[in-house]
């Protein structure tokens, strides 16, 4: 590859991870993984539970420290910053399974997605830009966030990682455990965000879905990436077909 | 016994509810944010006493003033202790013994300090409020438990005001109810954590000219209040300010009424019997024990099921 059009390659980057080696005490779970996500796109991980796809996003976020590895953000390195650190260059994590606080109101939840002192200002305006985007969560602000469906919870949570106007928006398993309808309304909902040109970086196990909507791919397997692409080729690739839209889609496990 | 009485119970305990809520919130805060069991609770609880007497009889301030004035100089004192000991201790989501013994071994360096500075002996803080009462029907009231209190009501609602409507009082229910969520968006636990235990001991320290003002005190005053926090806590839940107002108002409740009815007991045949006024101290244990049986997570795991869904 000619030295030049690296370069520029590099400039659309907004996060590029080389090498990342995490371990949970003893157990090592990424083995240099490499992946780089591209602005104004949105990037998939996929693979099956346990390949280390959360573990990534948590990486990127900081709740993981890697003992291996950099995290570039715009070309800064953005490894040993802390979470907060982190939530200060606009990088925005919508986590798991949810992870709202339940005895908080929605209203108060979609707030403390503008907690750092230097979003405050934009706490209010972003309250009505979350409002228009998911209307439903307009109606329910006043009440608990644990008294919500699990579709509303999911919005309420995508909801609070978009007040901050995040730069890099990370998705981990946006569908998991929600009804098929609500699975289509949630895709629909992270298609229109991309549109307005967030970035995202996705992580699905609904791999039909989450490669339908994104427009390059990695696939876990584990703590490695074993492939990657575009989403054409993954959709077209024979291994991707067989292990991931074929039979194991109809065994989602957990 | 007729309606009277026990309408008088009835209030007293009411009142005297609004100063054990006040006792008990500030440890509820500190072990929701940090999971710390902050047993030097007894002792900022004691301090707060002997700084109202001071406060008196030096410089003449009305003891509820004195109680007021603990909130300041105990948060500054509360976050020097957490910057200086506190933040040491590894981080943990249950408490660890290493912050038991801490938080114990503090309480015995501030009782001993206490000996050392006004000696064993018993003090009380008498105010012409002290001896006169309020005359409400056929039932009196002594005047010093209206005051005490009307300021410890008066501090808990500006306490939820600040819960409810500040985002230092977010950040704190953020990591009460879910402390990675609470990271995710940028939270500092060790800053929060900070200003969570003085806000703790600031609490702590305005109980205590409260209960100074109720009761004599010595420099092992906080012992039996401390016990009494646990109940209200494991009653309250961490949750609420009203969760710890609902478990103080329980307590005060069966406390008074435990040593003032007549309770049925089963000796060859069944009769009533008084408890000596000197067993008042068991009914506390005795809640905690049956508490932590039944209701292990308190009395809002009754209202609250549906949260468990989060």
């Amino acid at each position: 590859m000619a030295e030049p059009q690296a370069e520029t390659k590099q400039n659309d980057k907004i996060l590029v991870a080389e090498g990342l080696e995490v371990s949970y005490g003893a157990t090592q779970v990424l083995w240099g993984v490499s992946f780089s996500v591209t602005r104004g796109k949105v990037t998939c991980m996929i693979g099956s539970n346990g390949a280390g796809k959360t573990t990534s996003l948590n990486t990127v976020a900081g709740m993981l420290r890697a003992k291996n590895g950099r995290l570039l953000l715009n070309g800064d390195d953005i490894t040993s910053l802390s979470p907060r650190d982190r939530v200060r260059r606009h990088i925005s994590l919508v986590p798991e399974g949810r992870q709202l606080w339940p005895g908080m109101s929605v209203e108060e939840n979609l707030l403390m997605g503008c907690f750092l002192r230097q979003f405050r200002p934009k706490a209010h305006p972003g309250l009505e830009r979350i409002y228009g985007l998911f209307p439903r969560l307009k109606e329910r602000r006043h009440q608990m966030a644990g008294t919500l469906s699990g579709g509303e919870q999911q919005m309420c949570a995508i909801g609070r990682g978009l007040m901050s106007e995040p730069q890099l928006l990370m998705l981990d398993e946006p569908s998991l455990g929600l009804a098929p309808r609500l699975v289509d309304e949630i895709f629909e909902f992270i298609t229109n965000i991309a549109r307005q040109g967030v970035t995202i970086l996705l992580v699905g196990q609904n791999v039909n879905y989450t490669l339908q909507i994104s427009h390059y791919g990695y696939v876990m397997e584990t703590g490695r990436i074993t492939l990657e692409g575009s989403t054409e080729m993954l959709m077209n690739n024979e291994f991707v077909r067989r292990a991931y839209l074929g039979i194991a889609e109809e065994t989602p496990s957990k | 016994m007729d309606a009277v009485e026990y309408l008088d119970l009835l209030l007293k305990s009411l009142l005297l509810a609004g100063v054990y809520a006040a006792m008990a919130v500030g440890m509820t805060v500190i072990y929701g944010v940090m999971k710390i069991v902050n047993l030097a609770h007894a002792g900022f609880l004691m301090l707060g006493a002997y700084f109202a007497l001071e406060m008196f009889q030096r410089f003449h301030v009305d003891p509820i003033l004195g109680s007021v004035l603990a909130l300041p100089v105990f948060f500054l004192f509360g976050m020097a202790v957490h910057w200086l000991l506190i933040r040491w201790l590894p981080k943990s989501d249950t408490p660890t013994l290493a912050s038991l013994l801490l938080m114990f071994g503090f309480w015995l360096v501030l009782q001993n300090i206490a000996y050392l500075i006004w000696g064993n002996e018993d003090q009380s803080i008498l105010t012409p409020l002290t001896l006169s009462s309020v005359q409400i029907g056929q039932i009196s009231i002594p005047k010093v438990n209206l005051v005490v209190f009307a300021a410890a009501v008066f501090c808990m609602a500006v306490l939820q005001i600040v819960f409810h409507r500040s985002w230092f009082g977010r950040s704190m229910r953020a990591l009460i109810q879910n402390p990675y969520a609470a990271q995710i968006v940028g939270v500092d636990d060790q800053k929060t954590a900070r200003l969570t235990f003085g806000l703790g001991a600031a609490f702590a320290g305005f109980a205590g000219g409260l209960l100074g003002m109720l009761f004599s005190f010595s420099p092992d005053f906080g012992r039996p209040f401390l016990l009494r926090s646990f109940v209200i806590i494991v009653l309250g839940g961490l949750e609420s300010v009203s969760g710890v107002a609902l478990g103080a108002i329980l307590l005060a409740i069966l406390e008074t009424f435990g040593i003032n009815i007549p309770l049925p007991v089963y000796w060859h045949g069944w009769s009533f019997h008084y408890l000596p006024p000197s067993y008042q101290q068991v009914i506390p244990f005795a809640l905690l024990v049956v508490v932590l049986l039944i209701l292990p997570k308190g009395l809002s795991s009754l209202f609250n099921r549906k949260w468990k869904a989060a």
